[in-house]
């Protein structure tokens, strides 16, 4: 019987971070996979500039904000042994800005959450990163999805 | 907070991104909402000297460690055993010698009961060992003796415990380390005219290998105590094997020289020293309980098994040792050539001049040396205790760069050479001090367990607290004998106790002091202040440092006042006009001092003019940064002599403001 548990080695991979619920889980699974190929991970952090700012502007509260997201993954890293880099980006498009880093930086891998909506019945919030993420990067891109909090619970939802 | 954006386009037309640089992010790191940590970068030096410096501190001591190592710091119970054993474990090498030097000056037929004797020990040891094994369990936070006493007798006895113990710690280190070197010099008589330079050293070597952290001194220092262990058991083994299979065995030796007749009948205070004597076999065992935090976790459960594999395997050599001492009948020779028991036992067992006896003996003098290691562990560990307590200076609480407390482990190693100077480097000399502050430490800690049982009656607390009870009436008579026994020396500890207590209450009642002097009521808000102010600005002249004190002191106030104190009355008029010219607004006053005079004319101007008591004064010391040592001679001499005359003035605010040439 053929294995198919085997995760699929990388040398590099981007994790975009968002600030949001789903950062945790895409640290802690990047940090284990990359232990296992002794892969180099790069988290990234793009802030959004709207066309009232100029690209270059240092936008008030928003890399205070970054670094903390920035420091919260590599201090996860660091505790789990994995090498991490960190990179603060601003932007027009955050998928753009993703894909565009993770080619500069030759990885072969971008790792991005998805988070669940609650609200409204529950569903998940693509939004538009992750669809652009799909649809352009030239590299592997895994999408790590928030837990459905019926499926979560046991005895309960589709398992 | 960021440093200059770097534009990168983007693979499709019209993508940018400007990366960010965080230049902060190697030196701080955010943990939480408004919270900073401190990376290792901050504390690097910046000077070629300072790297210079740490260089060679990492290569003695090994690159610094972060607090939430600690955890991997944290000992093992293999590691653990060697650490705080090394002290117990090694008495079992002279503890039985102690019991048969008594018991062989009342006749050859009296050195049969020193199996006897060593039995009532085991007694003494377990019930120690059971003690302890509670104490663990009961005050998880560690400090033994001392934090059972606090906890149900108060402060004097607990300062009483500690004190004693603290002294036995020291002693542990000076007693085991020169008879360590007492077995070299023995071999190797031509090293006798160094032995306190020796015994120096080995003090220096393990105080730098403590100060490596604990889980390198484990490494350091297991290998040691588990050779000791197995050549010891293995030679019990045998002995007994022979003894008890093969029926080998000696009579009773023959009396020593100038010993009474042997027909003299062994009294009870005989008996007495012969049990005090081999009691120094309990020296040790309380360490565990000091340092319970030093364990991984589960750490009462570690450290309670610990402690009872260490009392097992002490109980085994030691009784193992007396067995086969006493049934070949080896006595200790100190003549021609000293013949210490464990060495007369080895060399029947093994074979005289055999491998195996030389590793024993080996192994032996390694293990009296690492003996010291347990007080290395423990006495830090009680020191940081009682300063976190406010009893001893708060910096006996700071953990060094590899997560020890090194100002404890060097503090400890200081004493115990200074002792070693002191006395010689003689183990007899010392060896009377030896032991007593242990015993009056376990009597106050079963005491303090009795209570603890009374108190709080749980599950099981008569049978426990019998025990405690029986350990305490046992440890406090053998306290008693080892004080008579080893009298009048033994009595400078009885001094001692006093004068450590005396100095413990003394720091406490200073802190105690100050905390209640700079304690911010929780009713008092702080605001800002309606005070008036006023800046004074001592200047020689109109300079950049002058100038830069200037700025900044319009910044605090609108008063600012530059004071130019001269004997050269043309000087002045020319600052006046310098200043008139180019500094508006800010008010001159010309001194003239008579005498020649800088320091007594503006202090005193500080003091007498505009003494409004609700006026605060800021005087700012404008100061020139030298950039070499040899610069610090020719500058800022007025500057400091000011800051020493006004330091303490009520109402006054100094400021050093230093200028940079490259500003």
């Amino acid at each position: 019987m053929p294995e198919t548990r085997t995760s699929p080695a990388f040398r590099r991979a981007v994790l975009g971070l968002n600030g949001g619920p789903t950062d945790s889980l895409v640290v802690h699974v990047a940090c284990e996979l990359a232990k296992a190929s002794r892969a180099d991970l790069n988290a990234v952090h793009v802030v959004e500039v709207d066309w009232r700012h100029a690209l270059t502007d240092v936008i008030p509260g928003c890399h205070e904000r970054a670094s903390a997201i920035l420091d919260l993954a590599e201090t996860t890293a660091e505790r789990q042994k994995v090498a991490m880099t960190t990179t603060l980006l601003q932007a027009r498009d955050v998928g753009a800005a993703i894909v565009d880093e993770a080619v500069a930086v030759e990885a072969d891998l971008i790792i991005l959450g998805l988070p669940y909506k609650k609200r409204f019945g529950g569903d998940f919030r693509f939004g538009q990163v992750v669809p652009y993420v799909l649809q352009n990067a030239p590299m592997a891109v895994w999408i790590t999805r928030e837990p459905v909090p019926a499926q979560a619970e046991p005895g309960r939802g589709a398992r | 907070m960021s440093g200059n954006p770097q534009q990168l386009r983007g693979r499709k037309p019209g993508d940018r991104r400007v990366r960010i640089e965080r230049p902060q992010s190697a030196y701080f790191r955010h943990t939480g909402p408004g919270i900073l940590t401190a990376r290792a970068k901050t504390t690097e030096p910046t000077t070629r000297l300072g790297r210079g410096m740490a260089g060679v501190r990492n290569v003695l001591v090994g690159r610094p460690l972060a607090s939430e190592q600690e955890m991997e710091e944290r000992l093992p119970k293999k590691k653990a055993l060697a650490i705080f054993s090394s002290d117990a474990i090694s008495s079992s090498a002279y503890a039985s010698e102690e019991i048969l030097r008594v018991l062989v000056l009342a006749g050859p037929a009296a050195v049969l009961l020193s199996v006897e004797v060593s039995l009532g020990i085991v007694v003494l040891l377990t019930t120690v060992a059971i003690s302890y094994r509670q104490v663990v369990f009961a005050y998880p936070q560690g400090g033994g003796s001392y934090s059972v006493a606090r906890a149900n007798f108060g402060q004097l006895p607990s300062l009483v415990a500690a004190s004693a113990l603290l002294i036995d710690y020291v002693m542990t280190v000076a007693v085991s380390t020169s008879s360590a070197v007492e077995q070299i010099t023995s071999a190797i008589p031509e090293l006798a005219p160094q032995a306190v330079l020796i015994a120096v050293a080995a003090i220096a070597l393990i105080t730098l290998g403590n100060l490596r952290g604990l889980r390198e001194a484990g490494n350091i220092f297991a290998l040691p105590t588990y050779l000791f262990v197995g050549s010891a058991l293995l030679m019990i083994a045998l002995g007994a094997f022979r003894v008890l299979v093969l029926g080998e065995g000696s009579p009773p030796p023959d009396p020593l020289p100038g010993a009474p007749s042997p027909l003299q009948p062994i009294t009870l205070i005989l008996l007495l020293r012969a049990f005090a004597g081999g009691a120094v076999a309990l020296t040790g065992t309380e360490a565990i309980a000091t340092g319970v935090r030093a364990f991984k976790p589960p750490e009462s459960r570690n450290a309670a098994t610990t402690l009872v594999i260490m009392a097992g395997l002490l109980g085994v050599l030691f009784m193992g040792m007396t067995f086969l001492a006493s049934s070949y009948g080896v006595v200790p020779i100190d003549e021609p050539v000293k013949q210490t028991i464990p060495a007369q036992v080895a060399g029947i067992v093994y074979g005289a001049n055999s491998i195996g006896f030389y590793l024993f003996q080996a192994f032996t003098a390694l293990i009296l040396f690492l003996a010291a290691n347990t007080s290395f562990n423990a006495f830090p560990r009680l020191s940081a205790i009682l300063a976190q307590d406010g009893y001893m200076p708060r910096q006996l609480s700071f953990r060094g760069d590899r997560l020890a407390y090194s100002r404890g482990i060097v503090a400890l190693g200081v004493i115990a050479a200074a002792l070693i100077v002191l006395f010689g480097g003689s183990t007899h000399a010392l060896i009377p001090l030896y032991a007593v502050g242990v015993f009056i430490d376990f009597t106050i800690s079963q005491s303090g367990m009795v209570k603890h049982w009374l108190e709080t009656r749980e599950p099981g607390w008569r049978r426990r607290m019998s025990i405690n009870a029986f350990g305490c009436v046992l440890t406090a008579i053998v306290a008693v004998v080892v004080v008579l026994a080893k009298a009048p020396v033994s009595l400078l500890v009885i001094v001692l106790i006093p004068v450590l207590v005396t100095m413990m209450l003394f720091i406490h009642r200073h802190y105690a002091r100050v905390a209640s002097e700079q304690e911010v009521p929780s009713d008092v808000v702080v605001e800002r202040s309606p005070r008036r102010r006023r800046v004074i600005i001592p200047i020689p002249g109109l300079t950049r440092a002058v100038e830069q004190a200037i700025t900044v002191g319009r910044t605090i106030a609108d008063d600012v006042t530059a004071v130019h104190i001269t004997d050269d009355l043309d000087e002045a008029e020319r600052v006046r006009y310098q200043f008139e010219h180019q500094v508006p607004g800010v008010r001159l006053v010309l001194v003239e001092s008579p005498y020649r005079q800088l320091v007594g004319p503006f202090v005193s101007y500080v003091d007498v003019m505009d003494p409004d008591p609700e006026t605060l004064t800021f005087v700012i010391l404008p100061e020139y940064l030298v950039r070499h040592w040899w610069e610090r001679y020719l500058h800022n001499q007025v500057a400091e002599r000011l800051r020493h005359e006004l330091i303490g003035r009520p109402n006054t605010v100094i400021i050093s403001l230093p200028y940079r040439r490259d500003h």
